[in-house]
């Protein structure tokens, strides 16, 4: 009981923190936005190739900007020391970092995935292909947090490279990508494709705790 | 056996081979040289271009043998907590970016006559780009840490984590269908190729490894010394 109480007040405290910083998550969807304007501008208002490449764009770009706040994961938390507290409250590292990678989906993927349909008008993309999107950027959001969590703790003790951080996200995303859109060009291939996104989800989520909690002990212990 | 993971018997063994293995690579690599350009008969379809595979296919093995082998020496460093692994793998990545580039570059080289292109977003070139692009971060890491001991165990779990890229290089020409041709030399069936091209391969490939073996000691033993002297 009093390890739920912890786990409920850590997602208090990730509440507050997140609130606090709003505009931070807001400036990421302005992000996202303009960049589908600025894809559109360079493509041409032409409806039959936007609403081709549409998916693609949508995809990309929500892999982009999910990228531009890796640099927050869990660097403050690690320079003002929070992070050794939590882990001094009775949580191991690899507890924390899926804690944090939860509230990493919570807090930053869910607001891209209520302006999905948004992005969808805007992109000619037709209705019923919105489900298959849904579903598979709820799964591939959790994986990107997961990839996410991994390469922001690698990148703790970094002090010159800021944006190896991304890069480490986008090169092993590569194949989430590629089954993602996948599905929405083969639909009658649902059920075999969401198969695969969810076993790759589950490959990284068991990897995620040991390999970031490694890199989170290391740190600290470095520091 | 025991230099393959103490940094000190390393420097010993490594004082006795490395001349023989320099002198061996020259040889080999002229030997095969010559069997390339004038002892090998050329392809009835492709004429004189496939000369190109006596240099595209050994880079291709390597590039795959030397991270196959960083994976193991992370694995093992890891585990074990032995500090050569660190040493093998911030002393090899380089070479293996090099093997790799080697490898895209004579490829793309030999795809525009008979493909027509120079690069095609195939399973197989994508795959390696993408190893390519791995050896590369692994660089870029190497680079940019300033702590030593978080620098190499970094390194070691994110050499395990691209891991997962090596059996999607071997397997994906026989998973999907793709314009690069699936693998003739295996070890479990008769191979397709004609012994007078099997031979200047396998001489090239033994070139290129003693190659890279000489280039690794030196590496490595250079390695050892900046460690040493506690100069990074």
């Amino acid at each position: 009981m009093k390890f739920l109480k912890k786990i409920i007040f850590f997602y208090y405290r990730e509440y507050k923190l997140n609130m606090s910083g709003v505009q931070d998550i807001l400036t990421n969807i302005v992000f996202f936005f303009l960049s589908i304007f600025i894809f559109i501008f360079s493509i041409g208002p032409d409806k039959e190739t936007i609403s081709t490449v549409g998916v693609a764009i949508v995809w990309t770009l929500l892999l982009l900007s999910s990228t531009l706040s890796l640099r927050k994961f869990y660097q403050d938390d690690f320079e003002n020391g929070n992070l050794l507290i939590i882990h001094l409250n009775g949580f191991s590292f690899g507890f924390i970092t899926i804690l944090k990678t939860f509230s990493h989906f919570l807090f930053v993927q869910v607001p891209f995935l209520l302006s999905i349909p948004i992005a969808c008008i805007l992109l000619n993309i037709p209705n019923d292909k919105l489900l298959y999107l849904f579903t598979s950027f709820g799964i591939g959001s959790l994986t990107l947090s997961c990839l996410g969590s991994i390469s922001s703790s690698m990148n703790l003790m970094n002090q010159r490279n800021f944006l190896l951080g991304s890069v480490i996200v986008m090169i092993f995303s590569v194949p989430i990508i590629i089954f993602s859109v996948g599905i929405i060009n083969m639909e009658q291939n649902f059920n075999s494709l969401i198969n695969i996104l969810f076993g790759i989800l589950l490959i990284v989520f068991a990897i995620n705790p040991w390999a970031s909690g490694l890199c989170l002990k290391l740190s600290i212990e470095n520091n | 056996m025991k230099f393959l993971i103490n940094p000190s018997k390393f420097n010993e063994i490594a004082d006795y081979i490395f001349k023989p293995v320099l002198v061996l690579s020259i040889l080999l690599f002229g030997l095969g040289l010559l069997f390339s350009f004038y002892l090998s008969p050329d392809d009835y379809q492709q004429g004189s271009t496939v000369r190109i595979m006596y240099v595209h296919v050994p880079s291709a093995w390597l590039a795959l043998l030397t991270y196959a082998i960083m994976t193991f020496y992370s694995i093992v460093a890891l585990a074990f907590r032995i500090p050569f692994g660190f040493i093998f793998n911030t002393a090899v990545a380089p070479i293996g970016a090099i093997f790799t580039l080697i490898c895209i570059i004579s490829g793309s080289l030999w795809g525009k006559p008979m493909w027509g292109t120079w690069w095609v977003w195939d399973a197989r070139l994508t795959s390696v780009a993408i190893l390519f692009i791995i050896y590369l971060i692994i660089i870029f890491i190497n680079l940019s840490f300033e702590n030593r001991v978080v620098r190499e165990k970094v390194v070691a779990i994110f050499v395990i984590v691209g891991s997962v890229n090596l059996p999607i290089i071997k397997f994906s020409v026989d998973w999907w269908n793709t314009l690069h041709q699936p693998a003739t030399i295996s070890k479990l069936a008769k191979p397709s190729i004609d012994p007078s091209m099997m031979t200047p391969l396998i001489i090239m490939t033994f070139a290129f490894m003693m190659i890279g073996v000489a280039i690794a000691i030196l590496r490595i033993k250079t390695e050892i010394i900046s460690r040493k002297s506690n100069l990074s």
